[in-house]
């Protein structure tokens, strides 16, 4: 142990870290890696769109990793260096499940290879980050860690801005998940405009419910004597909203919503919207 | 602002009015949806899949002449296995025929796809039109 610390640097707690974000791209993003759909997508999906989406995902990680890093993250430098090991380590995980799989091989077009890579390095590389803080145990010196939030009597605040962007994340990371499977725009044809407006209701009840009615772990309380309704307003019906543009933006990249009628659209979103209400939801607990 | 500590988490009770706002936003754009689909509810009929065919280009490609085509469906139903089959007419005689499925036609909405004939379409009739379909 003692050999592995040079200059103040500890190799076997960075390799750790490493082994953590590798642990967790495939945990989180595994399920995307054995999409049939996902496998087409790399392969087709208009090339701005997918450009457009590993743009965004660059000020995502770095944002994410402000919160949950590697390492301690204090400054916006480390807070890069966190977001581009998660990006590689996504991109490496990807390529070698996909190649293990049999779903890449080497006679094909590198344009096909670096589609389908790179189309599922972004989920990667969010499970990557999430894997450090999620799987990570406590560690001496985490105590210790200053969140640019700041602290009073042993609480962070998390801004408001903050809690929207972390209830974006998790509903983007539900979304990517099922929203380039046959079965969305399917389930959307199947339903009725009734079925819709009780998918919104059941969305917002299921959403508020995970945060305040249940009583999980990091769930969130009202300070008392305000009514409950102001969490609903505040909170809950920005978070649906949050959580209806990412699957509108998911469904846009993965060209499910190409030449169809704003209303089938819109039902289409409402049931994507479901996984990423809960997705929002819970990344509010558990982030 | 929302509290975080070891108890779990506290929304403050003096928000800044920025969260209202976005708050008001909110539940206004939910309402709006919920309206919009809601009118639509209302309106809808008990619909079949209203489809009409047009063919957009038609070209010389390596595998033969190809004709792209459009989908509309008019009504509120949505068509899946669409079967489009295209014909090349010399006269009244068929010269060939060729067919292909798209996937969906969803409603009020447009689907794109191709056939592939072997015989050059000049000076001869190209007739597409969809022959079947199944409800989703």
């Amino acid at each position: 142990m003692e050999a592995s610390i040079k200059d103040g640097f500890d190799h076997r707690r960075f390799l750790t870290g490493l082994a953590r974000g590798l642990a967790g791209a495939l945990l989180f993003a595994l399920p995307m890696f054995l999409t049939m759909e996902m496998w087409d997508l790399g392969f087709y999906i208009d090339r701005s769109r997918l450009f457009l989406l590993l743009l965004v995902n660059i000020p995502l990680l770095v944002l994410l990793a402000r919160r949950i890093g590697f390492e301690r993250t204090t400054t916006l430098r480390e807070a890069i260096r966190d977001a581009s090991i998660a990006y590689f380590l996504g991109m490496i995980s990807s390529g070698l499940i996909l190649w293990a799989i049999g779903v890449l091989r080497w006679d094909q077009s590198p344009g096909e290879i670096v589609g389908t890579i790179a189309i599922q390095s972004v989920p990667a590389s969010i499970g990557a980050l999430l894997g450090r803080s999620q799987l990570g145990g406590p560690e001496v010196g985490d105590e210790e860690r200053e969140d640019d939030s700041g602290r009073d009597d042993g609480g962070v605040e998390t801004s408001y801005a903050g809690e929207l962007f972390m209830m974006a994340v998790g509903a983007l990371f539900l979304c990517l998940n099922v929203a380039p499977t046959e079965e969305m725009i399917l389930l959307s044809f199947k339903m009725t405009p009734w079925h819709a407006i009780a998918v919104i209701l059941a969305s917002i009840a299921l959403m508020h419910g995970f945060v305040y009615a249940l009583s999980f772990m990091g769930g969130h309380d009202l300070e008392a004597g305000t009514p409950g309704w102001h969490a609903l307003v505040r909170f809950t019906l920005p978070g649906y909203l949050v959580a209806l543009a990412i699957s509108l933006y998911c469904l846009w990249t993965f060209h499910r919503l190409d030449d169809v009628a704003t209303t089938q659209a819109m039902v289409t979103v409402v049931v994507l919207s479901l996984p990423g209400a809960i997705g929002a939801a819970a990344a509010r607990l558990i982030l | 602002m929302t509290k975080s500590s070891v108890s779990g988490h506290t929304e403050s009770r003096d928000p800044h009015v920025l969260e209202w706002l976005t708050g008001m936003v909110s539940a206004a754009c939910v309402l709006a949806m919920i309206g919009w689909i809601g009118v639509q509810a209302i309106r809808q009929r008990d619909d079949a899949p209203d489809l009409s065919v047009r063919v957009v280009r038609q070209e010389a490609r390596s595998g033969g002449y190809q004709v792209e085509f459009e989908v509309s469906n008019a009504a509120s139903a949505t068509a899946s296995q669409v079967l489009v089959r295209g014909e090349l007419l010399d006269g009244d005689a068929v010269v060939e025929t060729v067919e292909t499925t798209l996937d969906y036609v969803p409603m009020q909405s447009k689907a794109t796809g191709g056939v592939i004939f072997r015989h050059d379409p000049a000076g001869r009739t190209v007739r597409i039109g969809a022959v079947g379909y199944t409800d989703p």
